[in-house]
């Protein structure tokens, strides 16, 4: 059975709509094998003491739902969400703090899960409900369309991107760690990265989460405009790039003489190097500028994460075809 | 003519590089043939014949006259491996299996000396002139090529 771990980010809601998500995550028809708490709090305190919290510690106890409470590091949450991603589940379900999943919303969504599935998500609704009957979900249509899940879902479809909280499959796309701490458009960057690899994403019916809009605390909680605008202008350049294959060697001459030789395999490849006389591209630095984290191209770290044995040449493949 | 490759990057800790050959000396006394050295300003001299900071052109013309190369697990063995010329890897730390190739000799001593974990910077792993190959099984190595 696959391992499912829930993740929940939460800033500024200990007493407002946190209690209510865990109530619901507690009261799933699927239960997840795991809940962590990532708290990013200012001023993070120990809830144990809380009788409330006390009982929702017990009931996941009573459950056997391992659980766990961990203090983030402030750095934005799609800081959190890596950790997530990278725990070594086969599925992870973000829940926002304002997000009450209806009870059977997790198990909903883990039907639909396949080899070839990167991500599922139900509606995400906020009173009173907009008829978003004609959204594409395509990432070409962004500004153009409210996103799918705003509205009630009535078919399953698939969407290049999906918004809020979902179910997704974790370790095989890193999220963007040179967004600011905003994290403004990470969820879209993200799951649009999943489709990129040639995995689907679903919206399906009946999985409705109620999203309890909240404009006090908040893990997007900061409102210095620059930080949205920086974070906006990676995502745009995402999308100008969206029909190459961005190559970004930032490594050693022998990582590119050995890159050179799978480069006539790479379709539409925009390349970005340290050494162009060895595979010819633009800066390092600018990919830097446009990307925001380039790690997402560190054939070193990937092949840490994947717990390589075979040839660089052939983690290249991975990367990049 | 042989090519000798004995250097590869330069820690930033200034530590010698723990894939680094230490017997070069001792190998280029037992080798009858003509040798050039190539490497960058600032490495040490071990032949007459050491050629420094020779862009890729060159080192490929040289490939191309040369009988075969030395080198420890730097650019050059895939910069040879690019060029079609196989030649002699001399491994210690790294894996040939993931950073080597088929096609050249690997000379590795044991795979038990190999690095837990090959993905990381080379800073934090000692250098140990024990991980690496003697001489003479070089030589011997040479003498089949």
């Amino acid at each position: 059975m696959a391992k499912i771990l829930c993740s929940v980010a939460t800033r500024g809601r200990y007493f407002t709509t946190l209690p209510l998500v865990l109530n619901a995550i507690i009261n799933q028809t699927r239960l997840p094998d795991k809940l962590i708490i990532f708290d990013d709090n200012d001023d993070p305190q120990d809830m144990r003491k809380e009788m409330l919290y006390t009982y929702f510690f017990q009931i996941l106890d009573i459950k056997g739902i391992q659980w766990e409470w961990l203090f983030a590091d402030k750095k934005g949450q799609h800081h959190i969400h890596q950790r997530a991603n990278s725990m070594g589940f086969e599925w992870v379900w973000r829940v926002d703090d304002d997000a009450i999943p209806e009870p059977s919303v997790l198990e909903r969504l883990f039907s639909y899960t396949a080899l070839n599935i990167g991500a599922i998500g139900g509606s995400i609704l906020t009173p009173p409900i907009p008829r978003i009957s004609a959204s594409t979900g395509r990432i070409t249509d962004i500004d153009i369309e409210n996103n799918i899940q705003w509205g009630e879902i009535r078919a399953q479809k698939e969407v290049e991107h999906l918004h809020c909280s979902f179910l997704y499959r974790a370790g095989v796309h890193d999220y963007n760690l040179g967004l600011s701490r905003v994290a403004h458009r990470e969820e879209t960057l993200f799951t649009y990265g999943l489709f990129r690899k040639g995995y689907k994403l679903l919206v399906v019916p009946n999985a409705n989460t109620w999203h309890f809009r909240n404009h006090e605390g908040g893990i997007r909680s900061e409102t210095k405009e620059e930080l949205y605008h920086h974070d906006e202008q990676i995502f745009r350049n995402v999308l100008k790039f969206k029909d190459k294959t961005v190559v970004v060697l930032n490594g050693g001459l022998g990582d590119h003489i050995v890159f050179s030789k799978i480069l006539p395999e790479i379709k539409n490849p925009e390349l970005f190097t340290c050494y162009p006389e060895v595979v010819p591209g633009k800066s390092i630095a600018e990919a830097q500028h446009l990307f925001g984290d380039i790690d997402q191209w560190n054939v070193y770290k990937k092949m840490d994460l994947w717990k390589w044995k075979d040839s660089l040449e052939n983690a290249y493949r991975k990367l990049y075809l | 003519m042989i090519i000798i490759s004995p250097y590869t990057k330069k820690l930033i800790s200034g530590k010698q590089n723990p894939k680094n050959y230490p017997f070069w000396r001792e190998l280029i006394a037992l080798i009858d043939e003509p040798i050039i050295q190539i490497g960058i300003e600032g490495e040490e001299q071990l032949v007459p014949d050491f050629r420094k900071n020779l862009p890729l052109a060159e080192l490929i013309l040289l490939l191309k006259e040369c009988r075969t190369w030395v080198s420890c697990d730097s650019f050059f063995q895939h910069l040879a491996w690019s060029e079609g010329k196989p030649g002699i890897v001399l491994w210690s730390v790294s894996d040939p299996l993931i950073f080597g190739h088929p096609e050249n000799i690997n000379l590795l001593k044991s795979r038990n000396n190999l690095a837990k974990n090959q993905f990381l910077w080379w800073e934090f792993v000692p250098h140990d002139a024990e991980t690496f190959v003697f001489p003479t099984i070089v030589l011997e190595k040479l003498a089949c090529g």
